[in-house]
């Protein structure tokens, strides 16, 4: 029996030891590089389709350029706030992750 | 071999012309790259699961290293009740690193540099996703687009605002891996031209920007397709577990 539970014990040490050395640093940092990237393009779709929406209710109501110009604003402030929102997400997971350890 | 550094992108017809109505349906070197990524991740898995070997070899280790990494983000990111999805995320996230890395390779074609390609992959995922929530959810998911605590006057407003930057998910999502995947393989291509035309002393040091480059490029095609599956199984999180 007590062999058994040193031998559970050298277990755990030796899978703490091979989550912290093997991929887990690696992964991390290359996650931290793919969120970065994705900041910058969450802003840019949100004012692409907002000034899109705003074409093409324009093309409907014949209000030439008027909705173009106000879902322009509107897109430009949806994608502010997904920007604001994935990085929540982020500063989330950062405490998460802080906890753990 | 053309200097352009856009021809890489070309698509061009192999065999004899296909139109079904008015649609060309043509065989392209682009249908075969994906045909040629597809082969090569069935035969990959397919060596890598046959002989289930306890000490693993490189290839087993592959995939089952790629299997763990998918089923931990899906976990992580979406919860338990998202392993039904597991299959799809999986091919998803495969087929895309496979597409990027095998257009690392010269002379071929990448196919996710074309935003035809990685915006069906992205509307697919949006359609699916918000089938699932209203399934789920039925009506209920709707309330996605009413934040809670928001002042009555103001929330038209907001409808609209949330409305777009759901809307803009399959954008940011397809224009992400597109633009990455185009952008590093035109600078590697331009690079490459400075290597030519400045001949063999002055070409080293553009040789040695190409060379950084290719790691980098190859650093960004695997991240483009863990961030593609990544947020694929975070708008699933908000098609299954809806909270407000």
């Amino acid at each position: 029996m007590k062999k058994f539970s040193e031998l559970s014990n050298r277990l755990e040490i030796a899978k703490k030891k091979a989550n912290k050395n093997s991929f887990t640093n690696n992964k991390k940092s290359s996650s931290a590089l793919g969120t970065a990237l994705k900041l910058g393009t969450e802003m840019v779709a949100a004012v692409f389709v907002g000034s899109i929406i705003g074409f093409i209710l324009d093309n409907w109501f014949d209000s030439k350029p008027w909705l173009t110009v106000i879902f322009f604003f509107v897109g430009a402030v949806a994608g502010i706030s997904n920007v604001v929102r994935s990085a929540k997400l982020m500063q989330e997971n950062n405490d998460q992750e802080k906890l753990r350890k | 071999m053309s200097t352009n550094p856009m021809h890489q992108f070309n698509v061009y017809r192999i065999g004899p012309e296909i139109s079904l109505g008015r649609v060309d349906i043509s065989f392209t070197n682009a249908s075969l790259f994906m045909i040629i990524s597809a082969l090569t991740i069935i035969s990959v898995l397919f060596v890598g699961t046959r002989r289930k070997a306890i000490v693993p070899t490189k290839i087993q280790l592959l995939t089952e290293l790629s299997y763990t990494l998918v089923s931990k983000m899906i976990s992580d990111t979406a919860g338990s009740k998202a392993k039904p999805y597991f299959p799809f995320i999986f091919s998803l996230f495969i087929f895309v690193l496979f597409c990027n890395m095998l257009g690392m390779l010269p002379y071929s074609f990448t196919v996710t540099s074309h935003i035809i390609v990685t915006f069906t992959l992205a509307a697919v995922i949006f359609i699916g996703v918000t089938i699932i929530g209203f399934v789920n959810h039925g009506t209920g998911y709707l309330k996605l687009f009413i934040p809670s605590g928001v002042p009555l006057f103001l929330l038209p407003l907001i409808v609209i605002i949330e409305i777009i930057s759901y809307l803009s998910r399959p954008v940011s999502l397809s224009v992400r891996l597109f633009a990455n995947m185009m952008a590093g393989h035109t600078m590697l291509k331009v690079f490459g031209g400075f290597v030519v035309s400045l001949g063999i002393l002055g070409g080293l040091l553009p040789l040695s920007f190409t060379v950084a480059l290719t790691g980098l490029e190859i650093l960004i095609a695997f991240l483009q397709a863990y961030v593609f599956a990544i947020l694929t199984c975070i708008y699933l999180n908000d098609a299954l577990n809806l909270k407000h």
